[in-house]
């Protein structure tokens, strides 16, 4: 049963206001057409490809979110041709692959000097020889660099094809990032609850984690952040850039009542990320200047939200973030006030990055393209906060995808108007 | 955090072998090999990244060189004049890189993966160097492992049994209180998929986790509570043993590969590493059907990291 299903059948959720579910099939069709046409729009002859994401992109098959050493041993590796079917090597039992349009190989190391030959054969199987061909790849192993496993292509990073190709999103994959955002949530309930004075920061994440896999979710893709916040930037640790240093993810803190916390999780669905943000209180209420930073943040969010349209540039999108903030730019500058997910958890576009003005200004958002905000406020000495909302582009403005579990602690007041 | 002696041994260990390379400078992208390399504590994120210049090892200088925006999680062994901050901008990233001392003017640069943008940046910055593959230098050095490091692997293990024991307590928490448990012993970092599955005559469990950067793990067939142990794949774990020696005591399919801050080299099973032979001082895991051992390789035999805390 889907995570979605257990949802519904738990009654928190029902038919009616669920989102659809992707159409998997579709899904996968849609992508490898538009992966395979921005290789012929750029002549690139095949894809080799063992970045898990571009993997995905191209076969549909996920790879399990586990330490990356491991992964980087039993990698799965997809070949695709301009046109036809990709060749998918996987090291898991075939079984769970098969509904796939890829034509499925038998493992390959391709980390391992003695791996070579078989990879080798697999990408000549595909592309044939390979001298003068254009070929884009992600990852060039030290086994495949000794063994010169390209030797007379042209190479080209994947992310050239890759990057054009997955900027704006279907429905399917809309669903997909929905569908894990609603499940990230639900487990972010379970968490908030065990967020108590004396709770170990292990322990809440531990809540988290556990309610996941409760959920049927098992794609976790970072250790969770729930790092308590110093209320004077004088006590933090900071950037290279004098903003507070967020997140570091390193402490294991026994939380107190009255630690403000900057919580951020991620987790996916067929491979597609969530991003949960939100600040919590430990053990009581906010106060009146906790309340009126994120009354700020509010007002900061709803104002960016309503920039969102398609043929809005990204600078439009900061312009109005720092507009609603006074005149200050509203976001940690080491990131930005908004960036994409997808099968990343943090992908283009980004707005307000050090990619700089005339970037963001050449950037213009279209329909099926992903933005999380993130703005964060700061009152020095006082009070922080720091949530994240994602919105979709849609075809005369942006429909949120977040927000299902409100704000707890916080509450928005009703004069503030509905949610975008 | 790692103790100060274990850093500035693994650090020693990375360029000795960089010296033995001849690599005047290394630039690692995989978490793992930055991790061992420099002892800076970060977030944990799964699966694998992109290649980009995580850290920077300079043989002449002596100093590792970490990509971070703050200096949360340096160790005592770093200075926060190591540290080079993080950017989205490739130019920026080209400028960070050239002020590493050293790195300009290296003859060769070792990487442990790359990309051809990154093939690209390299020639910009340094234009006179050969940028070679260097993930074997990083096996090298992380092949033997020390005292310390065993250690920190056998309690890595003893937090994997923290999360089995709590499943053969109440198998009714299935693998979501399995999670827990390991979280309740304060670690939230799998390396590897919790496996639960319930058969008819017993339970498979496997569980692997990351503990200050080094990895545990067992795995078994449980009956009534009880490890089946009936595999002796692991006995055979011993110096000068060969892939033969391996594939005649293993009884199913098997993998035995190094474990460390990780999965690590050597790597052996069915069809890989024919030409490897056993080391004293390797740390193992090995996996013969459903039973998944973390061996220490010594000269005095074989000593289990993953029995029963």
């Amino acid at each position: 049963m889907t995570a979605l299903l257990v949802l519904m059948h738990a009654g928190t959720m029902n038919a009616a206001t669920a989102p659809p579910l992707p159409d998997l099939a579709r899904l996968r069709r849609t992508r490898l057409d538009r992966l395979q046409s921005e290789m012929r729009r750029q002549e690139v002859d095949a894809a080799v490809l063992l970045h898990p994401p571009h993997i995905t992109y191209a076969t549909g098959f996920v790879p399990e979110a586990v330490d990356a050493s491991q992964l980087v041993y039993h990698r799965p590796v997809a070949i695709v041709p301009a046109e036809g079917p990709p060749r998918l090597h996987v090291h898991e039992p075939v079984g769970e692959t098969t509904d796939l349009d890829a034509i499925i190989g038998a493992p390959l190391w391709p980390e391992l000097d003695e791996g070579i030959d078989a990879l080798t054969g697999a990408i000549h199987t595909v592309v044939g020889d390979l001298d003068g061909r254009r070929v884009a790849v992600d990852a060039i192993t030290g086994a495949m660099a000794r063994a010169d496993v390209f030797a007379g292509a042209e190479l080209h990073d994947a992310t050239r094809v890759l990057g054009p190709a997955r900027l704006c999103k279907t429905d399917d994959e809309v669903a997909c990032i929905e569908h894990a955002q609603i499940i990230n949530e639900r487990a972010m309930e379970v968490a908030r609850r065990r967020c108590v004075p004396g709770a170990r920061r292990s322990e809440v994440a531990g809540a988290f984690l556990a309610e996941l896999r409760s959920l049927g979710a098992h794609h976790n893709e970072i250790d969770p952040i729930f790092q308590v916040m110093p209320r004077r930037l004088a006590d933090a640790v900071t950037t290279d850039k004098g903003a507070v240093a967020f997140p570091t993810g390193i402490e294991d803190p026994v939380f107190d009542e009255g630690d403000l916390v900057w919580v951020d999780a991620g987790h996916g669905y067929e491979g597609y990320a969530s991003d949960f943000g939100r600040t919590w209180i430990v053990g009581r209420d906010p106060d009146e200047a906790e309340r009126q930073a994120f009354l700020e943040w509010l007002q900061v969010m709803d104002e960016t939200v309503a920039a969102v349209r398609p043929g809005a540039t990204l600078g439009d999108i900061g312009r109005a973030a720092t507009a609603a903030n006074g005149g200050e730019p509203p976001w940690l500058p080491h990131f930005y006030v908004a960036h994409a997910v997808g099968l990343d958890s943090a992908e283009m576009p980004m707005v307000g990055s050090d990619l700089g003005e005339d970037f963001d200004d050449g950037f213009v958002l279209a329909e099926g393209m992903i933005l999380v905000l993130e703005p964060v406020i700061w009152h020095d000495g006082v009070a922080s906060y720091r949530a994240e909302e994602i919105v979709v582009v849609t075809g005369d403005g942006c429909r949120m995808l977040t927000s299902h579990p409100g704000y707890d602690p916080y509450e928005r007041p009703a004069t503030t108007g509905s949610t975008p | 955090m790692n103790s100060p002696a274990l850093l500035q041994s693994r650090r020693d260990r990375v360029l000795t072998a960089m010296a033995d390379a001849d690599l005047d400078v290394l630039v690692l992208g995989r978490q793992d090999d930055a991790n061992f390399a420099s002892g800076m504590h970060r977030l944990w994120t799964a699966g694998t990244r992109p290649f980009g210049a995580g850290c920077i090892v300079v043989r002449s200088t002596g100093r590792t060189h970490v990509l971070s925006s703050w200096d949360a999680g340096l160790p005592a062994t770093m200075s926060p004049d190591d540290l080079y901050p993080s950017t989205w901008n490739p130019r920026v990233m080209t400028g960070h890189m050239s002020s590493v001392p050293g790195l300009a003017d290296a003859k060769r640069i070792g990487v442990d993966e790359v990309s051809p943008s990154f093939a690209r940046a390299a020639a910009r910055i340094a234009g006179n160097a050969e940028v070679v593959a260097a993930d074997d230098v990083m096996a090298r050095a992380r092949r033997h492992k020390s005292p310390e490091e065993i250690e920190l692997i056998r309690r890595a293990c003893a937090v994997a049994w923290a999360g089995i024991d709590a499943y053969l307590d109440e198998p009714g928490i299935g693998v979501a209180g399995l999670v827990e448990a390991i979280a309740a012993a304060g670690v939230t970092i799998p390396s590897s998929a919790p496996l639960i599955r319930p058969l008819p005559d017993r339970h498979h469990l496997d569980v692997g986790v990351m503990v200050e950067g080094y990895e545990g793990g067992v795995g078994d067939g449980f009956v009534n509570g009880t490890r089946l142990d009936r595999r002796d794949l692991w006995k055979a774990c011993v110096p000068g043993a060969t892939h033969t020696d391996l594939a005649g005591a293993a009884r199913g399919d098997w993998l035995v590969r190094g474990l460390g801050m990780g999965y690590e080299r050597p790597v052996l099973s069915e069809s890989v590493g024919h030409h490897e032979t056993l080391e004293a001082g390797m740390v193992l895991s090995v996996g013969d059907g459903e039973q998944r051992d973390v061996v220490a390789v010594t000269d005095n035999g074989p000593q289990r990291l993953s029995t029963h805390p």
